[in-house]
This record gives C-alpha cells, sequence and structure tokens, in this order.
C-alpha cells in the first residue's frame, strides 16, 4: 500500500527526468547541479544565458527548467516565454529578486513556483520534487491515498476508518478536517485554517462547532478519546494530526 | 472649500451688519436734526409762543396801537429784526425797528405773498392777533424758508413710500453684498483650491489674473519650490532604498554558495561530528543574514515608504494564531535557528471573545512579520523554557497584542534607543515593527515591568472595511 509521501521512492524514479537550469553564475550553477545529481537526477543540463538556454532546451528536450531571472542577455521571463510557447514542461524561477510584483509577475505568467535566492539544498529539492509530482505523477497517485493511524487505516476515498476488519463512516465534514490535518501532517493547523477548509471564507462562529467535530473524529481514530495520541490539540491555537503515536 | 464659504458667509454678515449699523445711526441722526429743527423753530427768540406773548402786549390806545414795556422787553429778547402790525386795509398800525426798505401798504395779494415766503429778502414769520396781523421779520443770515407743498395722495402715501425705499434701499444693499461676495468667492476659489491641493501635497497650477494675481503668482512660485525640493528628497529616498535592495540583491547568490556549500559539508559523512556541526552553524549563520538582509530591505522600504500595503480584511486573532502555529512548526524563513535550542519555548494565547470575532483592514504579511519580530525576540533573547503571553485585545478604537515573558524584558537601553534613535544598538526588528504598526495608524508601546525592564504591546488602528 502507498502512503502520501514516499520520498525513498521518489528519489529512486528522479534519474527519469531530465533538468534544465539556466543562471549567470557558474559556480551556482555547480552547486545546484551537484545538488541534484545527489538526489538522483542523473542528467542535469546547465546553460549560463538565454541563448545557451534556448540551445540546450532544443537539443535535449528537458523535462523541467530552472531559470534564474537576471541573464547576461536577456531576462528569464523571455526564456520562460519562448520556452512555454513550445512546451508544457514545468518551469521554476529560481532568483534573487524577492520583491513580491517580481513573485507575482513570474507565478502570474504561469511558472509552477518560484523560488527566492539564497535558499536552503533540502528546500530547491523539496519543491522540484513537489512540481514534479504534480505535473507526471497526479495520475497514478490518484485513488491510492490513504491515511495510516497506527492500525487505524482512513480510507478518503469511501470516506471511512478501516479498524480490524469493521469500518467507521466518515461524515464530509470530519474527512475536510482529517484531510486538511493530513496535508499538514506533523504540524499545528490553526482554528481558522481548519474552518476555512470546511466552511470557507465566513466560518467565525463555528469554532464550537469544530471542537464537536474534532470530538468525534477522535471516536472513530482514537483508542482513548479523552486521551487522544494522533488528533493532539495546540492549546489556544490549533490541531495537530501526529506523524507517529504518540 | 468649507473654509471659503464660511468666509464668505462672514463677510456678508459682516458687510450686513455694518450696514445695520450705519442705518441706525444715520436714523437716530434724521430724528435727532429733525427734532432740534422743530424745536429750534419754536425756540422763545422766534417761535409761536413768543409770537403770541407779543401780540397780547399790544395794547389799543386812542394815539393808535402801542406795545407795553413788557412786550417790548419780549420783543427785544427775540431774534426778531424788525416787526410790524397791519390792519384789516393792509396799513401798518403800528412798528418796531422797521427797515425803510419795508413799505407801510400792502395789498391782499402782497399780503398772501410773504406771508408764506419772503418780504424784501426777511424771512418773515406772520401771527393773527384780534384784527391786526402781526409781521415778524427774521434776518436772512439766520433763518431760511421753504415753503413745502404736497398733494393729500401723496402725503397719505408718504409712509408707504418711505418703508418701499427703506425696502428697496435693503434690496439694494443686499443685491451688492451678493455681487461683491460672489466676486470675492470667484477670486479666492482658485487660491483656497491651491492652498488645499498644497496640503494634500500636490502641485497647483492657478491662474495669475485679476486681483488675486499676485498672490496666485506666489503660491504657484511656493507650489513649485515644495515640488522641486520633495522630488530631491524622493531621489535621495529611492536612491538609498534601491541602493540597498541592490546590495541585498548582489549578496544573496553568494550568500546562496554559503548556503548550499555549508549544508553539503553539514552532511557529509566523511567530515568529523566537530567538523560537521561548525558546518551546520555556519548554514545557520548564513541563513540569519538572509533575515537580516530581508529585514533591512523592508526597513528602509517602510521607512521610505517604498512598500505598498497590501490591505485586506483580515482577522487579527486568526493572523496571531496563524504566526504562533508556524512558531511551533518551525517553518524555514520564519526562524532559521529553531532547530537548535529554540523549540524549548512555550507561547501561551488570551483571546478576547470580542477580540476574537473582529476583522480589520491590514497588510496580513507585514502584521504578521511584525508579530514574528516582537514574539521572536522573546524567544530569542531568554533563557530556554520561557513561558510568552501574547494577549490580543480590542480597545480605544485600536487592535492591541501585548507580548509579555517570564525572560529579563526588553532592556531599558533598547527602549530608550528606539525612542532617540541611536545607532549603539541593533533593533532591526523591533524597528521594523513599530514602521509597521505606524504604517497601519498604530505604534509599538513599551509597558514598564515592576523590574524595570519592559513588555511591549504592539498596536494598529481599527479600520474596518
Amino acid at each position: 500500500m502507498k502512503i502520501i509521501f514516499e520520498v525513498g521512492r521518489m528519489r529512486m524514479e528522479n534519474y527519469k527526468y531530465k533538468i534544465l537550469v539556466v543562471d549567470d553564475n557558474g559556480e551556482l550553477l555547480n552547486l545546484i547541479g551537484a545538488i541534484l545529481k545527489e538526489d538522483g537526477y542523473q542528467e542535469v543540463l546547465m546553460a549560463k544565458s538565454v541563448k545557451d538556454g534556448m540551445r540546450l532546451f532544443h537539443e535535449s528536450r528537458p523535462d523541467m527548467a530552472i531559470l534564474d531571472i537576471m541573464l547576461p542577455d536577456g531576462d528569464g521571463f523571455i526564456l520562460f516565454q519562448r520556452m512555454r510557447e513550445e512546451t508544457e514542461i514545468p518551469i521554476l524561477f529560481l532568483s534573487a529578486k524577492d520583491e513580491d510584483e517580481d513573485r507575482l509577475f513570474g507565478l502570474g505568467l504561469g511558472a509552477d513556483d518560484y523560488i527566492t535566492k539564497p535558499f536552503l539544498p533540502r528546500e530547491l529539492l523539496l519543491r522540484v520534487r513537489a512540481v514534479l509530482k504534480r505535473t507526471y505523477h497526479i495520475k497514478e497517485e490518484k485513488g491510492e491515498t490513504v491515511i495510516k493511524l497506527g492500525e487505524r487505516r482512513v480510507l478518503p476515498e469511501r470516506a471511512a476508518v478501516s479498524f480490524q476488519g469493521e469500518e467507521t463512516s466518515l461524515t464530509a465534514k470530519e474527512l475536510a478536517l482529517l484531510m486538511k490535518l493530513n496535508q499538514n501532517r506533523g504540524r499545528i493547523v490553526t482554528f481558522d485554517a481548519l474552518c476555512n477548509a470546511v466552511w470557507g471564507d465566513f466560518y467565525y462562529g463555528y469554532e464550537n462547532t469544530l471542537m464537536v467535530h474534532i470530538r468525534h473524529l477522535r471516536e472513530k481514530l482514537e483508542d482513548d478519546p479523552s486521551h487522544p495520541k494522533w488528533i493532539l490539540t495546540a492549546r489556544g491555537i490549533g490541531y495537530l494530526l501526529a506523524k507517529v503515536k504518540l | 472649500m468649507k473654509s471659503l464659504l464660511k468666509v464668505i458667509r462672514r463677510y456678508s454678515i459682516t458687510v450686513g451688519v455694518i450696514v445695520l449699523v450705519l442705518f441706525f445711526i444715520n436714523v437716530c441722526v434724521f430724528m435727532g436734526v429733525a427734532y432740534m429743527t422743530v424745536s429750534d423753530t419754536n425756540r422763545l427768540d422766534y417761535g409761536r409762543d413768543c409770537m403770541e406773548r407779543i401780540g397780547g402786549e399790544l395794547l389799543k390806545e386812542k394815539e393808535g396801537i402801542k406795545l407795553s414795556e413788557k412786550g417790548k422787553e419780549i420783543l427785544e429778547d427775540t431774534a426778531f429784526l424788525w416787526a410790524m402790525a397791519l390792519d384789516k386795509e393792509g396799513c401798518v398800525v403800528w412798528e418796531w425797528k422797521l427797515p425803510e426798505e419795508i413799505p407801510e401798504n400792502y395789498t391782499l395779494q402782497e399780503v398772501a405773498s410773504f406771508s408764506r415766503w419772503y418780504l424784501k429778502d426777511y424771512p418773515v414769520r406772520i401771527w393773527r392777533s384780534e384784527e391786526l396781523l402781526l409781521v415778524f421779520g427774521c434776518g436772512p443770515e439766520r433763518v431760511t424758508r421753504y415753503d413745502v407743498m404736497m398733494s393729500a395722495e401723496t402725503f397719505e402715501f408718504l409712509p408707504v413710500y418711505i418703508k418701499a425705499m427703506v425696502f428697496a434701499n435693503f434690496m439694494v444693499i443686499l443685491l451688492f453684498i451678493v455681487f461683491f461676495g460672489f466676486q470675492f468667492y470667484r477670486s479666492m476659489k482658485p487660491l483656497v483650491e491651491g492652498v488645499e491641493m498644497l496640503a494634500l501635497g500636490k502641485r497647483t497650477d492657478i491662474k495669475e489674473k485679476g486681483s488675486m494675481g499676485e498672490l496666485a503668482a506666489k503660491l504657484n512660485l511656493v507650489s513649485k519650490r515644495l515640488e522641486q525640493q520633495q522630488e530631491q528628497l524622493s531621489k535621495r529616498d529611492e536612491a538609498r532604498t534601491e541602493w540597498i535592495a541592490g546590495v541585498s540583491h548582489d549578496i544573496r547568490t553568494p550568500l546562496s554558495l554559503i548556503v548550499g556549500y555549508s549544508d553539503k559539508l553539514a552532511e557529509d559523512g566523511t567530515l568529523s561530528i566537530k567538523n560537521r556541526k561548525l558546518a551546520e552553524n555556519m548554514k545557520r549563520q548564513s541563513l540569519i543574514i538572509r533575515q537580516l538582509i530581508a529585514d533591512l530591505n523592508l526597513a528602509s522600504k517602510l521607512e521610505y515608504q517604498a512598500q505598498p500595503l497590501k490591505k485586506r480584511l483580515c482577522s487579527p486573532a486568526a493572523l496571531l494564531r496563524d504566526c504562533i502555529a508556524d512558531f511551533y512548526n518551525g517553518q524555514p524563513g520564519v526562524f532559521p535557528d529553531t532547530k537548535n535550542g529554540m523549540t524549548d519555548f512555550f507561547i501561551e494565547v488570551n483571546i478576547g471573545r470580542e477580540a476574537d470575532g473582529i476583522r480589520v483592514m491590514a497588510d496580513e504579511g507585514l502584521i504578521k512579520r511584525a508579530l514574528w519580530n516582537l514574539i521572536g525576540n522573546s524567544i530569542r533573547h531568554n533563557e530556554k523554557r520561557c513561558h510568552v503571553t501574547v494577549s490580543l485585545t480590542a480597545k480605544d478604537n485600536g487592535i492591541h497584542w501585548r507580548i509579555e515573558d517570564t525572560g529579563s524584558g526588553i532592556p531599558n537601553e533598547v527602549v530608550r534607543n528606539m525612542e532617540c534613535r541611536g545607532d549603539t544598538i541593533h533593533i532591526m526588528g523591533l524597528r521594523i515593527a513599530a514602521q509597521i504598526a505606524g504604517a497601519h495608524g498604530g505604534n509599538l508601546l513599551f509597558i514598564r515591568r515592576d523590574g524595570g525592564n519592559y513588555d511591549v504591546e504592539f498596536f494598529i488602528e481599527r479600520e474596518e472595511g
């Protein structure tokens, strides 16, 4: 059975993807190349200018591109538009320009992500992986998501919790809450974000109802709902779905 | 524009009051003069009473008409120059100091003529005393005679005419007030508009014509100078902001390399644990530099209003919860050194029922940034197991976030430095929070503890959308 985020398997599959990186700084290019290669990406193409970038793009037909914005013979936005005219591969901007306007402009053009320098290598890898997954894996994962909570399995497709051969059904709101918590598993999700996920923008006044739904969820997911081990309360802030049973 | 209308109204009222006062004074003077004239003509020395008394002192004797001694005394005291008495035939039967040129016989026509007018250039007064007609001559240099005659109809409508005249006068005055008021308004309007534009920091370009032309020219000059000064200031601020933005941009690529290399070293299994730890520290410090660059950039933009506020309706309570969740979740970018000893804290949230339901117009990103800085200070500058309490209240038309902790509090020097702007202490986080509060119509307040140090309260104006 496949769990939502299988880092190991992703790493195994990375070798398939050809990534083009365009940046005017050769040293940074080498560093990004090394980071990607270490994570399993066998073919990382590197270019220092718009001209070289386009040449490599035509020659090698990469699966993904990471573009700097300020390049010696033009800017990354132009390069992005030229590539987009020919293909729909995911494109990421990696730039020292951290202005909101630049970021919004880049994303507005249709870029899949925008990373500002300086970046953590791990952050770059996670974002590259997320974009690749979104673009190339989406069909494979659909319908296979299962949330594992100890011996219990939550089957979102059927809105049910399976435990010791028995299935307990979840209401639509309970499922929505659980999905939101699961998306941020191991992290606190605020009351506001949970209410927003279930009732939309005009959620004010639903806090008490939220507590009722969480209690019901605990009754279905916890061994002892009074002493929860999976859905934990962050007092005054929100709730957290533990990664491992506490 | 309201102030101009007020000026016009005050001007019109002033003119109206002046006119009314003048009118009242004139009426008083006129009535006084009229009274004095009437009383003057009735004075003892040439009035009716005097003539009547003299008439009573004329005695009929065998030799003719004579004036008694008492009558003579009265006559001597009068202002009359001469006097005579005419009988029924028009002959002078008695006279006193009669000039030579005055005839001694008069026809009926002559009597009728002088009785209301002059006799040989002497203004005369007539008094009937039994069968005699007394004629008194006055000095032409002292008395003027004017005979007025009008139709009965005219006399009957005289009060109406007077009222109509007064009314017409008032209307004319009112018309003048309105006309001159409007003229004044029209000439002042562009000037007032110009001053208002200057107050708004906009350029004025008033036509330099008419009575206010000189003033308009001066106002245009002031506007031009202000604009030039503003331009110079903007250029300087822009250059400074651009310089900081440029430096922070240029520093990012080498910093990426430092972060990348130190990360590789920190993960390198061939290195000793000690060296890997050093590499980890390098990475952590590089990320602090990243945060400092971002802070410097934001601080300079806020300082010179180069950071546009992206205000939208948001919940202050939700922002606070989100911010605290970020601390616990240790998101990259919030606090780079979460992993290294900063997880040992507890943040308590106190949100009043009323404050929880409020929605205000604010730049969510900036407010969160300010809260991060303030809560982060409490965590960073205190020992482990620090207990931070953040209270959210809505009071005095503002939203207040108060941050208190069980640590030592904000030292006095820091608060002094915030107020006096010295460069001795680096308090970028606090400054940014203060700037963000200022951009939202609020401020940063320092609340003195019993021990002498301070807690901090961040407040913004309650602007509801």
